[in-house]
């Protein structure tokens, strides 16, 4: 196949989980706008720092008048999780030309992750990666627009739970890949270590909930591989 | 413009670190077992507080207006693996229930 065609099956690989984000980005346009933001600020969010989480949590600390520091500081621990997802991408991307570590690397969300991480050795294709990561991109730029249009007619868009969009969309990213119980067990421990830690404001519960659920999993997957050279 | 230009610099450090092919860092079979759980780890992590928690407290009452529609949006795609019609679905019923 050719890089184009890649290329192609890449931006239709990532068309529904596009669609399925168009909610979250019209929620990051509108509430931007909210909280004091020219369109211009609003819009350049969505375009350079494109990053839906740490977005709607930089967005809500700048409404609650944080400062500059503590933004950055909340910011670099949402974004944290993409040091494993790059670190999971390193053999296959680093080896790659600059303009395509930096693209990708750019583009690299949790939606890229979940669709390319999978794709090892010879299946991992630049072009495919790059279809899912630009559509994406176009996408969520598109609805951050409409909803800068939105919130500049339509007060208090953040009322609506809209980001009810962004668990919706990872639920549906993630169960249908659950396939073994060691996953299973990773999601439960990550969803309650999270809850409990970020209900008790601690510092980093993302991460720590994430780093401990992983932890938790690779333990009980190597358990279960002991048991079965035992019997 | 001065905190989108920073917060930029920091999200694209933690994405771009560990593509560079000069950072000494070498990738062993363990770390590599480790990281297939990150999806797993992260997107639950996220989600999770976004529905469980109202303004910073467990919440207790089952019709909380994001329980339910959770709770659907698993179903579906759990039995559809379809992303659409789960986050269509699941929003919709959000969107009547609040």
């Amino acid at each position: 196949m050719k890089n184009r065609a890649y290329f192609i099956k890449g931006l239709l690989a990532v068309l529904p989980l596009s669609i399925a984000v168009i909610p979250w980005g019209i929620l990051a346009g509108s509430y931007a706008l909210q909280v004091g933001m020219t369109k211009i600020e609003a819009q350049a969010m969505s375009a350079l720092v494109f990053a839906g989480s740490a977005q709607l949590v930089a967005t809500g600390m700048i409404q609650a008048g944080a400062g500059l520091g503590s933004i950055l500081a909340t910011v670099f621990f949402i974004s944290a999780r993409h040091f494993l997802y790059s670190i999971s991408f390193r053999e296959r991307v680093s080896k790659l030309p600059f303009r395509w570590r930096f693209g990708l690397g750019f583009l690299l969300t949790d939606e890229l992750f979940a669709l390319c991480n999978h794709q090892h050795g010879k299946a991992f294709k630049r072009s495919y990666a790059l279809g899912v990561g630009l559509g994406f991109y176009v996408v969520w730029n598109i609805a951050s627009f409409i909803g800068i249009i939105l919130g500049s007619t339509l007060p208090n868009m953040d009322e609506y739970g809209l980001e009810f969009a962004v668990a919706a969309t990872f639920i549906a990213i993630v169960v249908p890949m659950i396939l073994s119980l060691s996953q299973l067990v990773c999601v439960l421990i990550a969803a309650s270590l999270s809850t409990l830690l970020t209900a008790l404001k601690v510092d980093g519960a993302l991460i720590i909930a994430s780093f401990t659920a992983m932890l938790c999993a690779y333990i009980f997957e190597s358990l279960g591989k002991r048991r079965e050279t035992k019997q | 413009m001065t905190e989108i230009i920073l917060m930029t610099l920091v999200v694209f450090f933690t994405r771009y670190l560990f593509l560079e092919p000069r950072l000494p860092m070498r990738l062993n079979r363990r770390l590599e077992a480790l990281l297939q759980y990150s999806s797993f780890a992260v997107l639950p992590a996220i989600a999770a507080p976004i529905v469980l928690l109202e303004h910073g407290q467990v919440i207790t009452s089952l019709t909380h207006p994001f329980l339910i529609p959770s709770i659907l949006a698993i179903l579906i795609s759990w039995r559809t693996k379809n992303v659409v019609l789960s986050v269509g679905l699941s929003m919709t019923a959000m969107l009547f229930l609040s």
